[in-house]
């Protein structure tokens, strides 16, 4: 890129930051604003919808995604930008995530010109929420090994089996599941990613109470539903490529600094229990930096976005950095024990024992950091 | 100036990067650190005869007008190889005074330290010609720097004693903070990549031992360490103002980095000739000097 080409750029950038700003400063909900860490669950819920669907009215929604799917037509650093004052506004997470950053560029990179027509567009208006279908009771680290099956039938499959840690699973209409098609083919050929409906026959979802009392996650049952072929991503069997995009999207930048947003906002509530400089000041401010630096992580990893290797050792070490500064920021928040947000606290400090084991655990991350990244021998 | 590079870089900073990685490449390519750190491979005057004492100093004082994110890159290169010179602290000298510009010799500054107690410690206190510069607060002048004794310490920055410490304005404090902690996050790049080539080929157990999760985690850790130092550095130049945080995390984690590598070299990490101590002396050293700068 030319000097001339930056600078327009820089000033774009910074025209879309004052917009959003302002924008931003008018559209978040004051209720979630004040009482976030006390809110009922299902007001919980409906100010994330909400938030979806002010997203889109404002031409939020999909920043970095393509017009003619109902995107902004913008690139990373939009999102990045977007992202990050979302921050400083308080603004919620919508429920349209899984939509957002693992449904929609699946799509775009693999799906049909139907199933892009289809699908994207309610995603992007916050009028369809999406689930994923990954994990099993038998297959967690171990991915490849699902056994939920994908049953050859005229038209299409037959879904069985069962699978788990599904958030959302409630408010979904559709669910990016991975099934076994073929039982005789050998592993990672033998896997078809689908689009399931939510609302056909022989789906059953049962809560999961998590070890904060909260259910953001299912198991679900499929008993024989019907998915047609259209609705398969890409070729029968090539359901592992399809959900390594998937994953490596999940990963990324844009998910790196959506956490960043919950993180933030903690840190700040955090800084507010500890007014009065005390013992834990210097932790504190490590801790801050910390937040800060996943920020500028994701910056740079926006910024090698171009060179694959580059990008891959600056984004590969996000979902580490992270769920395991989450988990320290909230263990020490726990520790001082601040009466006047006690229970956020308690909550926070339970619920963010799972971010090192979703999407990957913290192990599985660090296997793929030195295999992948560093060339280490597998 | 605008800029070409990654994150706020200019035109400067990128091909100052370039041409010092490929004058390092030439000076010291392929020789143990542990030889060249005790020698003088790159010497004062060749960096001098090229201009890069001058690279940080403004455009209107007849310097090269490197910004503090270009500084950052340069920095980075050269912790790389911890090279004897006194590069940093002259081009820093010579950014922030005049007196320092008009002295054609290397500079230094002297910082206290917690050990030091009213006394400073100035990095290549005992190179020939070296001046220290007084300060950038009230006055820029240079003095001599009388009766100093290398500590034996950090062979790479021949640490020495000074009776007096430069008066650095929070600025100019600032910025030899923000470019010490990307020399230490260069240092870090290095010992990653050493590490992690060590691990490939060292074979026990009749396998590499980087195929051991023990091994293969921890050097996984160590790249999460060198990325945070890294933008650390980068955030800390772009905002220099209360960078002081960032700056020190830096250190932290490119030290952490560093005994990563001496643990995964295993018994070769501790002996003298392997080397990898230099790059301890010299984080450790400049994480002490970072400290003690006025705020």
């Amino acid at each position: 890129m030319t000097s001339t080409e930056m600078t327009a750029q820089a000033i774009d950038h910074a025209r879309f930051r004052q917009e959003a700003e302002r924008w931003l400063a008018e559209n978040v909900s004051e209720e979630w604003r004040e009482h976030r860490g006390a809110l009922h669950e299902d007001d919980e819920t409906r100010i994330r919808a909400d938030w979806d669907r002010t997203l889109h009215k404002g031409n939020y929604a999909g920043l970095s995604l393509p017009v003619e799917y109902g995107g902004q037509g913008m690139g990373l650093a939009e999102e990045v930008i977007f992202h990050e004052l979302a921050a400083r506004a308080q603004a919620p997470d919508g429920l349209g995530r899984i939509g957002k950053i693992l449904t929609a560029p699946t799509l775009i990179a693999h799906g049909t010109e139907h199933q892009k027509a289809t699908f994207l567009p309610p995603i992007m208006s916050g009028d369809h929420v999406w689930c994923q279908g990954f994990s099993e009771p038998g297959s967690g680290s171990d991915l490849a090994s699902v056994t939920c099956s994908a049953k050859r039938v005229e038209g299409g499959y037959l879904v069985r089996g069962r699978k788990t840690w599904t958030s959302y699973s409630r408010q979904a209409h559709r669910c990016l599941l991975l099934a076994r098609s073929d039982d005789q083919a050998p592993r990672y050929r033998n896997l078809s990613l689908l689009l399931l409906d939510m609302n056909a026959p022989g789906v059953e979802i049962s809560a999961i109470r998590q070890i904060s009392g909260s259910q953001h996650f299912s198991e679900t049952f499929f008993d024989d539903v019907f998915v047609s072929d259209e609705d398969r991503v890409g070729e029968e069997g090539d359901g592992w490529r399809m959900a390594m995009t998937v994953l490596a999207n999940e990963r990324g930048a844009i998910e790196g600094i959506t956490r960043y947003v919950e993180i933030r906002a903690d840190m700040n509530l955090l800084q507010q229990c500890c007014a009065r400089p005390g013992e834990a000041a210097e932790q504190l401010q490590e801790l801050d930096a910390r937040v800060e630096l996943v920020r500028w992580q994701v910056s740079k990893a926006v910024a090698r976005q171009h060179d694959l290797q580059a990008f891959l050792r600056a984004s590969m070490v996000l979902k580490v950095m992270w769920s395991e500064l989450w988990q320290e920021l909230t263990s020490l928040a726990a520790k001082l024990s601040c009466p006047a947000h006690r229970s956020h606290w308690r909550h926070q400090y339970l619920e963010s024992r799972s971010a090192t084991i979703y999407s990957g655990t913290s192990e599985i991350q660090r296997n793929i950091i030195g295999e992948r990244v560093l060339g280490l021998p597998k | 100036m605008t800029a070409v590079g990654e994150m706020g870089v200019s035109e400067v900073g990128v091909e100052a990067a370039a041409a010092l990685r490929e004058i390092l490449a030439r000076a010291v390519g392929g020789s143990p650190v542990a030889s060249y750190t005790t020698e003088q491979p790159l010497p004062w005057t060749t960096l001098q005869g090229g201009g890069w004492d001058l690279l940080g100093a403004p455009e209107e004082a007849g310097g090269a007008g490197a910004t503090l994110r270009d500084l950052v890159e340069i920095a980075r290169v050269w912790g790389w190889s911890v090279v004897p010179s006194p590069l940093i602290p002259t081009l820093m000298a010579k950014r922030w005074s005049a007196a320092a510009r008009e002295y054609q010799g290397p500079v230094t500054v002297a910082v206290p330290t917690r050990t030091s107690g009213n006394l400073g410690v100035a990095p290549f206190g005992l190179e020939p010609g070296v001046r220290l510069l007084m300060g950038t607060i009230d006055s820029d002048r240079l003095v001599d720097i009388a009766d100093a004794g290398d500590d034996g310490y950090a062979p790479s920055l021949r640490l020495t004693e000074t009776s007096m410490v430069t008066e650095l304005s929070p600025e100019a404090a600032a910025e030899m903070g923000v470019v010490w902690a990307a020399e230490a996050a260069g240092c870090a790049a290095r010992m990653l990549t050493d590490a992690v080539a060590y691990a490939k080929e060292r074979q026990q157990f009749g396998q590499p031992i980087g195929r051991f999760q023990a091994v293969k985690h921890q050097l996984a850790d160590a790249h999460l360490l060198a990325e945070q130092a890294e933008t650390a550095a980068i955030w800390a130049s772009l905002e220099p103002t209360g960078s002081r945080t960032a700056v020190l995390y830096c250190f932290d984690s490119s030290l952490r980095v560093i005994e990563t590598a001496v643990q995964v070299h295993g018994g070769l990490g501790f002996t003298w000739e392997m080397g990898l101590h230099m790059y301890l002396r010299h984080v450790s050293a400049l994480r002490e000097l970072a400290a003690g700068l006025p705020r």
